[in-house]
């Protein structure tokens, strides 16, 4: 079983994947493009659930801390959910430009959210979770989204 | 273990790095005028007065404002260092740093030991206090990677070229220019591109590149030991320069191979990355590469010269190299921090950081800049090229102010009206 570090990461890389070839399909047309840009924000709405509805949740609950980097990080999952509805409007509106701008501050926000988590949040759970890392990985694993 | 780690004060505020951002430009402008008002011959001698103000406007008041801009925004959030106290410091080693360089250039070109003095407290505080508080910062990081190693030792390398150059301008204030005084200044030079400038650049380069344009990751062994290879061969040239000269072209070449292998790994990084988007950043990238390989290839053979070619090598890499990867960071950091703060502090129907930046402009910018570098080389030969590469080199650097201060005038008019969400639960 993957550790909840190692499993959590290897969702960034998909979710990166899935950000690459949904602005590279937006590049050659736009219109067509939306059915990945939808796949790419489904998978990224499901990536925040494992974390908000699971491990933060685990997190909190063992650590006692609810005002701590949990809280920084779903404030910043709500960034991301704001630009990430931009982006579809900006697929309904077939506006290039929103798109891209869009596109481009979401692509800096989400790799700096990503490196925090990463290299800080991620090591700091499996640390203290370490005992019912199995569990919890399966709990993310059998989430649903809602 | 760090829990405290992601907190929301985590950015330093926005007026930390800006300040240091927005200056650089106008020492480009004055450096600008420097060379208008200046001849090729005078220029063509890297020891000339005019050649060391010029120099040191563009080394100290541009890039260097970059560079400790970046480092203080950078650290906090990449890597959660905790600068002591990041607005009281910024502000003070700011003043610090444009006092003591207005009065270095000013003492230099007046032969003023009054301005020198000054300018040795000025700018040797202002640069002792900014690195020593980085170096703080860097010392509470707990997870340390590469890029942030990279930077540790680049803050090293800075603080040795300060030391340097405090005791190269204290001979201007004694008047006593020994043989010592040309072998230090040697040394200054080399060891701030290659290694406070290069190393933090290609550290800096292992996460910017994957990060902004989803090019390909640097392999491991990049990542775990260039910084090194390079810091030994800086280490080595230095050896050799003191006590085999004859022989420090080896460790030239040492240098001169890797910088080289760095910029064709840039190359083909951006030929193979998956962001189909090809900004103006991409550009100034693209063209630092190729400037970088020139730069290091006549750096190499101006050996044969006698060192006649070495203000063009200059030129190349400091200019073409350093200068325009530093503006290309401008141009995506800028409105990149002033989305997040504006964004962060519940000002969400915002423009989006590609529509804060004038793309025409950028790119007007971006050729004036290469003309201007271009007509620079070509001065060496042809020295009626000096005067109108010089103004475009001041046009291009009005517009990048404009440019840049475009995001700001936007961060400054929306702080006045009223937020979307009232983000003070956050706080």
């Amino acid at each position: 079983m993957n550790s909840i570090k190692e499993y959590l990461t290897t969702d960034h890389r998909k979710c990166d994947e899935l950000f690459a070839a949904m602005e590279h399909k937006a590049s050659e047309s736009l219109s067509d493009a939306k059915e990945m840009v939808q796949e790419f924000v489904n998978e990224t709405e499901r990536h925040f659930q494992l974390e908000e509805r699971v491990m933060f949740e685990e997190f909190e609950q063992k650590t006692g801390m609810t005002q701590g980097p949990t809280q920084m990080m779903r404030h910043e999952h709500s960034q991301i959910r704001g630009l990430m509805k931009d982006l579809l409007d900006a697929i309904d509106e077939n506006n290039n430009d929103k798109f891209f701008g869009t596109s481009e501050t979401l692509m800096i926000l989400m790799q700096q959210h990503n490196m925090k988590e990463e290299q800080m949040l991620y090591p700091m759970a499996q640390q203290h979770l370490s005992a019912n890392s199995d569990r919890i990985v399966e709990m993310m694993d059998s989430l649903v989204v809602e | 273990m760090e829990l405290q780690g992601l907190s929301t004060d985590q950015a330093p505020p926005l007026s930390v790095p800006i300040r240091f951002f927005i200056t650089a430009p106008l020492f480009g402008i004055l450096a600008g005028f420097l060379i208008f008002f200046s001849d090729t011959a005078t220029l063509m001698n890297r020891y000339s007065t005019e050649s060391i103000v010029i120099t040191h406007i563009l080394t100290i008041g541009f890039l260097g404002f970059i560079m400790l801009g970046s480092l203080t925004q950078m650290l906090p959030v990449l890597a959660s260092a905790k600068i002591p106290k990041p607005q009281t410091t910024s502000m003070t080693s700011y003043l610090l740093l444009v006092t003591g360089s207005i009065f270095m250039f000013l003492g230099l070109l007046q032969h003023s030991s009054i301005f020198t003095t000054l300018a040795f407290l000025g700018l040797g505080s202002g640069f002792i206090l900014i690195l020593i508080s980085i170096a703080m910062g860097i010392k509470t990081v707990k997870h340390f990677n590469s890029t942030v190693k990279g930077m540790a030792i680049s803050v090293a390398f800075a603080l040795s070229i300060v030391f340097m150059g405090l005791y190269l301008l204290y001979g201007y204030i004694t008047h006593d220019i020994t043989a010592s005084h040309l072998l230090i200044a040697n040394i200054h030079s080399v060891w701030a591109i290659f290694g406070f400038a290069g190393i933090l650049i290609i550290s800096v380069s292992f996460q910017v590149l994957p990060m902004f344009y989803v090019a390909p990751k640097f392999k491991q062994f990049c990542k775990n030991r260039v910084v090194y290879i390079i810091s030994t061969g800086l280490g080595l040239w230095l050896f050799l320069n003191l006590f085999f000269e004859n022989y420090a072209f080896i460790g030239k070449i040492w240098l001169a191979l890797f910088f080289l292998a760095f910029a064709t790994t840039v190359w083909i990084k951006f030929n193979k990355r998956r962001r189909p988007i090809s900004d103006v950043t991409v550009w100034y990238w693209r063209s630092a590469s190729i400037f970088l390989m020139l730069g290091v290839f006549l750096w190499i053979t101006d050996e044969y010269f006698k060192h006649e070619y070495i203000v063009m090598v200059a030129i190349l890499i400091g200019g073409g190299f350093i200068l325009s990867i530093m503006i290309g960071m401008l141009y995506k950091i800028v409105p990149f921090l002033v989305w997040f703060h504006l964004n962060a502090m519940g000002y969400m129907s915002i423009p989006t950081m590609v529509e804060m930046i004038d793309k025409k402009l950028s790119k007007i910018q971006f050729l004036l800049f290469l003309a201007s570098l271009i007509g620079f080389i070509f001065s060496f030969y042809y020295s009626d090229f000096l005067k109108p590469s010089a103004l475009f080199f001041i046009i291009s650097m009005i517009i990048l102010e404009y440019n840049i201060t475009q995001p700001i005038r936007l961060y400054i008019k929306t702080k006045k009206t009223k937020p979307d969400f009232d983000m003070s639960m956050f706080k």
